[in-house]
Formats: C-alpha cells, sequence, structure tokens
C-alpha cells in the first residue's frame, strides 16, 4: 500500500522531536531549554507541512486551517505540560492543551464530548489537581521562593526517555499512514445520524408537532416492536390518528428541517441502549474511588490516653455494649 | 441542508474552504504524538503530580484516537467510549491525588526518588 505521507519526512519529524524534547526537559541549563523550544516550534511547523502535503495527496487542496490551528496548540502546550518546571504552570498548560482538544473534538463533530471535557476535565479534574499541587507544598521561605526543588528542576534520562517515546511515534505512525482512508464526507453522516430516529418516536412526535407539520390528534405510526415508519432515505413518514384509525403518508418536502437527530440524541441512545451495564460499573468504579480517596486521605490523630478515655466518656451512651447473658447461657444448658 | 454543526456555521459562512475534513490520519497523528508526550514526561519527571499529570496527557490522547475512529465509522461508539475513559480518568485523579498527600505527609517531599526504596 502506498504512503500518504513521506515516510522520510515523518521520521525526520520524530526525531526532531526528540531532540527538541531532550532538550526542552528541565535542566540546570536555562539555554538549553529555550534551544529545545525553537527546536520544538521547527518540529511542529515540518509536522504541518508533512499533513498538508498528506491532504493534498488525499485529494484536498485545501489546507484545513483548524485543524492546524488546534493540533498545535494541543501539542505545543503538551509539550509544556512535561517540560515546564513548576508544576502549577504545568497543569495551567494541560488546561489549555485540553481545551485545544476540545476544539479538535467539535471538528469530529462531537460537540457534546468537547464540552464535557471542558467542564469535567479543564473544570474539575484539573482544579482538583491545582489544590493538591497547593496542598502538597512545603511552606516557602524567603530563600526557596526564587530556587526550584530539586525534584522539578531536573529531568531523569531525558536523552533515553524521549529517543524511546519518540521511537514509538515513528512506529505507530508509519503504520498509520499507510493507506488510511478519508473521513467520510459529514453529508453522509446525516443519513447515519437519523437513522437513530426511527428508535425515538416520541422525539420525533415532539417535532412534527412544533413544526406543524401534523395535527394534534394525530402521531407518527408505530410498528409492532415500537420503532416509528420512518423512511430516512427517501423522505417519507407514515402518520396515524389512533382515534379514527387511519393512516396517512407525509412526503419528502413535508419533511421538517428541525426532524434530525443531532449528536447528543445519537451519543444518548448509544449509551443507554448499548452500553447499559457500562454505566453501572463506571457508578460503581466512581463510587470505589470516592471510598477510596476518603480512606487514604485521611488524616491519622495521635490521641493522649486520656483524651482517649475523655472521648469515649463522651460517646458513652451510644456506645455500651450490650449486657452479658452468661446466666440465661448457664440456665439453657441446665 | 447540512444540519450537522451548530457551532460551526458561522465559522462555515466566513471560511467555507477552512472546516473541510482533515483525514483520520491527521488526528491519529496529534492524538499519538500527544499520548508520546505523556509516556516521556512520565519517565522523567520526578515530581508525583506531574506524573500524573502525564498519564491524564495519555487519557487525552487514546480519546481523541477514539473519537477519531468513532467519526471515521460515522458512529457513536467512539464518544461513549470516552465518557467511560474521562469517567475512569476522575476516579485514577481521586485516588491518586489521594495517594500522592498520603506520601506528601510521610516524607514532606513529592519526589519519586524518595520512595524508591519501596519494596514488596
Amino acid at each position: 500500500m502506498e504512503s500518504i505521507i513521506n515516510p522520510l519526512v515523518l521520521y525526520l519529524v520524530c526525531a526532531l522531536g526528540a531532540l527538541a524534547l531532550a532538550l526542552a526537559l528541565p535542566r540546570r541549563n536555562d539555554k538549553l531549554a529555550i534551544v529545545g523550544g525553537v527546536v520544538l516550534a521547527i518540529t511542529l511547523g515540518l509536522a504541518a507541512l508533512g499533513l498538508t502535503s498528506a491532504a493534498k495527496s488525499s485529494g484536498q487542496d485545501t489546507p484545513n486551517l483548524f485543524f492546524y490551528i488546534f493540533a498545535i496548540i494541543a501539542l505545543g502546550s503538551s509539550a509544556r505540560v512535561i517540560t515546564h518546571p513548576r508544576p502549577v504552570y504545568s497543569a495551567l498548560y494541560f488546561i489549555l492543551s485540553i481545551i485545544a482538544s476540545a476544539g479538535l473534538y467539535v471538528l469530529l463533530s462531537a460537540e457534546f464530548m468537547a464540552f464535557a471535557l471542558v467542564i469535567i476535565y479543564a473544570g474539575a479534574i484539573l482544579i482538583t489537581y491545582l489544590f493538591v499541587i497547593m496542598l502538597a507544598t512545603q511552606q516557602p521561605t524567603e530563600a526557596s521562593k526564587q530556587i526550584l526543588d530539586e525534584t522539578d528542576a531536573v529531568a531523569r534520562e531525558p536523552i533515553l526517555a524521549s529517543a524511546i517515546g519518540f521511537v514509538m511515534l515513528a512506529v505507530l505512525t508509519s503504520a498509520m499512514f499507510n493507506g488510511l482512508s478519508d473521513l467520510r464526507a459529514p453529508k453522509g453522516m446525516d443519513t447515519a445520524q437519523d437513522s437513530v430516529l426511527v428508535q425515538l418516536p416520541r422525539k420525533v412526535d415532539r417535532i412534527l408537532h412544533r413544526a406543524g407539520v401534523i395535527n394534534d390528534d394525530e402521531r407518527v405510526a408505530r410498528a409492532d416492536d415500537g420503532t416509528a415508519l420512518l423512511d430516512i432515505a427517501n423522505r417519507t413518514i407514515v402518520v396515524e390518528n389512533e382515534d379514527l384509525g387511519t393512516t396517512r403518508v407525509l412526503e419528502p418536502d413535508q419533511w421538517p428541517d428541525t426532524l434530525t437527530a443531532g449528536n447528543l440524541d445519537r451519543l444518548g441512545y448509544n449509551l443507554m441502549h448499548d452500553h447499559p451495564m457500562t454505566i453501572e460499573i463506571a457508578g460503581v468504579i466512581l463510587l470505589m474511588a470516592m471510598l477510596g480517596a476518603t480512606v487514604l486521605a485521611r488524616k491519622h490523630i495521635e490521641l493522649e490516653d486520656e483524651l482517649k478515655a475523655a472521648q469515649a466518656r463522651k460517646l458513652g451512651p451510644s456506645l455500651t455494649l450490650p449486657p452479658r447473658r452468661k446466666s440465661a447461657s448457664q440456665g439453657g444448658d441446665a | 441542508m447540512n444540519h450537522m454543526i451548530d457551532l460551526i456555521t458561522p465559522l462555515q459562512l466566513a471560511f467555507p474552504e477552512a472546516v473541510g475534513n482533515a483525514t483520520l490520519a491527521h488526528y491519529l497523528f496529534v492524538s499519538a504524538a500527544m499520548f508520546v508526550m505523556g509516556l516521556v514526561g512520565f519517565m522523567t519527571r520526578r515530581n508525583m503530580i506531574v506524573m500524573f499529570l502525564c498519564t491524564e496527557l495519555m487519557f487525552q490522547g487514546a480519546g481523541l484516537a477514539l473519537i477519531a475512529f468513532g467519526r471515521h465509522h460515522l458512529g457513536a461508539d467512539g464518544q461513549t467510549f470516552v465518557i467511560f475513559v474521562l469517567c475512569v480518568a476522575a476516579a485514577e485523579a481521586a485516588m491518586a491525588l489521594a495517594l500522592v498527600v498520603l506520601l506528601f505527609r510521610h516524607r514532606e517531599t513529592l519526589s519519586s526518588q524518595a520512595w524508591k526504596e519501596l519494596n514488596g
């Protein structure tokens, strides 16, 4: 199979990226980090050029501007996450990378996941990280404000790690650039996503009523298994009047523009219909994580014996042991 | 008529060519590069919080690949999986951060080197 992108460009990008990261990872010499940043910028530019030519060879003449903007922001800030010596800035750059990936999600027509990503990741998880960064740091002294902790300032084995990582990237990408097809046009997606509507007769009822296409006493005809009688490909709808028992067929020109299944409809249907058990498991995982985090992070308070006794006396009435029934058991034996 | 992305519509009017789709391989390249950066960061950085941030970066890369493949097959399965990836990432973040706080209380440092003599 013919390779879409020139393998030489690909390997050059990987080698340069490894060099850039090896230089930019934190170390005592700050100047090397600047060099690393420059090399990284060159690498990203080269990768963008290589990918543009890949898009051209697959028949797309125009560069996909938004993809490149979001991809460069995402990769650049990811690089900064792992190269910035201060953890707080790493977390902030990670938020930037999340937002850029949310942009990529929108381009992939996964709008719901894009917003969920910003809310859950950037809003919730990363704020937790920031809290822990604030919690788990020593009180800074005047001297230590300027000097970084040894742990943060020097990376461990930067050259070896970036070499290994980018060999992996080269292998992964050279496999994936071998003749993978173009993303199908969104037009095909319309009919694919509208097929969910067959499963959602009440939503179709609501939309048709709102569009004023059918009368108040009419509704979409249901098949025996409860699915709506829609012909997605030919755009015809069977409408029934339950009281009179009559049916009629709406022609394609009466199909309202609003009768379409969005990203959320498809996602919700897929989640609830195809993966119901997984939701239960996810709930259990989250519950266990909550319990585990509470148990792990609680503080063990050492109390003196007297304090313990005082606490016990305070809790006394509710903690009285059940009376021993020695005599009763003896009586039973007798 | 394209009822696909309401959010993009004004952009599409302004730059009709700019929101055309890149190929699947483009997105997979970005996702692989993100994953590898997370991997390199996890291997090199010595601050435990940054190490866990790098695992989140790897989750990101995997999520992008899932969404791109889901788009390629025009189905919603990829997005459903990303929901579960997010769920696992949230659980992992809660546990990992609790662990980091616990370890910090013992040694007063976030360095992973402080725990290198751990053995089973």
